[in-house]
């Protein structure tokens, strides 16, 4: 996983595994019990959906971590980070996300619902530093409603500047 | 008998007045030039009729895309309440939230949607309305005016954005009171001519905690509120992306209506403006002609 960023607060954390949960069928098939299943829903765009995949590791606001098949329900806020998606045939797809939330549900699904979500590969870094400086220069002035979003938007920058190529 | 006769003609006088206006106006030259006006008016609407249904057809084609992922979306957002069996609670404050727009001339939407919630506030009249759009703000401010907290506008003009759903989710909290139940009227897209007026739940952070399934899940303390306010501004978005599809589609089929009668009613007046010009053309003829006879 030397591909994924990791920003210095947080820690890989691993969950225990617990036992497939056996609730009502709801009608589709059942996830193999070594993937989980995986829907990553953007507003205007749906980047998965019900693709079973190896492994997603999440940057939350509590610390790092990697999900995989049958991990304990959990309910976690997602902060600006990279969100890795280690596909069935191997190879391992890096999203850049501005926040949301990821729930693992019971019976190895897990839904992620992320404001906006790219590639890294479609960031220039160039862009990033510009709009840093712009938004270094707002954090300090204008009114406080003014501020705390201009916090916000550096909290944002300095994540995908670190993952900007 | 002269008693009789003085009580029939006034009514008999009345009959004609009337029946004279019924009548296919005379055959003169201002009502040549009345049928004229009239015929070009109509050939006007029906141009800005026949535009309108393309615009409302390219609209509605992007308006499903969008629709469609923001299903998805909402969808995903709404399993862990459909996991944990969350359950709405029927007493307590209750906030209706209703999805609508600012723009007419589409057909039954905004009044199909102003029913449905005036149903729902017969049974509770206590709940609070937050209305988005001015349309269904006109139609409700009539009988329910008192229960409206809050109502937008400059809502339907454009594909809605998330960012409109976080303000409108945003404001509601800005607002301060504590809701128990959260109900979200839309229009349910069921297909590109008929649409369904629907409500969904947001569910309220005490909802989610009291459900029978939530200790399945790992979760931090206040995470739940944070969840809560994110999944209602997931519901505001996807009902508005919805709301959107349908008033388009429902604009569609409403010019396509106006168009084809306006198409009718042209060929209805051709025809009598034809025969109209004929007629004068005629009756100036007998002029002419029954003038020169009397000369010889």
């Amino acid at each position: 996983m030397s591909a994924l960023r990791l920003v210095a607060r947080s820690a890989l954390r691993s969950r225990p595994l617990a036992a497939p949960w056996r609730g009502s069928s709801r009608g589709y098939a059942d996830v193999p019990s070594d993937k989980i299943r995986l829907n990553l829903t953007l507003p205007h765009l749906t980047v998965y959906q019900d693709v079973d995949v190896v492994q997603v590791n999440l940057p939350a606001t509590t610390g790092d971590l990697g999900v995989l098949a049958n991990h304990v329900p959990t309910v976690e806020q997602l902060r600006p980070g990279v969100v890795d998606v280690v596909e069935e045939s191997g190879s391992t797809k890096h999203f850049f996300v501005s926040g949301g939330f990821a729930v693992v549900q019971p019976g190895s699904l897990l839904s992620i619902n992320a404001i906006e979500a790219h590639p890294i590969e479609d960031f220039s870094a160039d862009a990033v530093r510009a709009q840093l400086a712009e938004a270094q220069k707002n954090a300090t002035s204008g009114s406080e409603i003014d501020q705390v979003e201009a916090k916000i938007e550096l909290e944002v920058l300095e994540a995908l500047a670190s993952v900007a190529k | 008998m002269s008693f009789l006769r003085t009580g029939v003609r006034p009514v008999v006088q009345a009959a004609k007045a009337t029946s004279y206006r019924s009548k296919v106006p005379a055959n003169t030259y201002a009502t040549l030039r009345e049928i004229e006006s009239r015929l070009k008016s109509i050939k006007n609407i029906e141009k800005i009729t026949n535009t309108m249904k393309i615009v409302a057809s390219t609209k509605l084609s992007r308006a499903q895309r969008a629709m469609f992922e923001s299903r998805a979306y909402g969808e995903t957002s709404d399993e862990i309440f459909k996991k944990a069996e969350t359950a709405a609670s029927s007493e307590g404050n209750k906030l209706i939230i209703v999805s609508s727009s600012d723009k007419g001339l589409c057909g039954g939407i905004h009044s199909q949607i102003s029913k449905a919630v005036r149903a729902k506030l017969a049974l509770e009249p206590e709940a609070d309305l937050v209305i988005l759009g001015d349309k269904a703000k006109i139609q409700l401010a009539r009988t329910y005016a008192s229960n409206i907290v809050l109502s937008f506008n400059q809502v339907g003009k454009e594909i809605p954005t998330f960012a409109e759903a976080q303000t409108v989710a945003d404001q509601i909290f800005k607002l301060g009171k504590t809701y128990d139940s959260i109900e979200i009227f839309y229009n349910k897209f069921k297909s590109g001519i008929s649409f369904e007026p629907t409500s969904v739940p947001a569910y309220t952070e005490e909802s989610l905690k009291s459900s029978p399934n939530f200790s399945a899940y790992d979760i931090e303390e206040d995470l739940a509120q944070d969840l809560t306010e994110f999944a209602l501004a997931n519901a505001i978005y996807w009902a508005l992306a919805e709301g959107h599809a349908c008033e388009q589609s429902a604009r569609r089929s409403a010019m396509d209506n106006a168009s084809k009668n306006a198409g009718d009613m042209i060929g209805k007046y051709s025809i009598l403006y034809n025969r109209t010009r004929q007629a004068v053309i005629t009756n100036e003829l007998v002029d002419i002609i029954t003038g020169a006879s009397s000369l010889q």
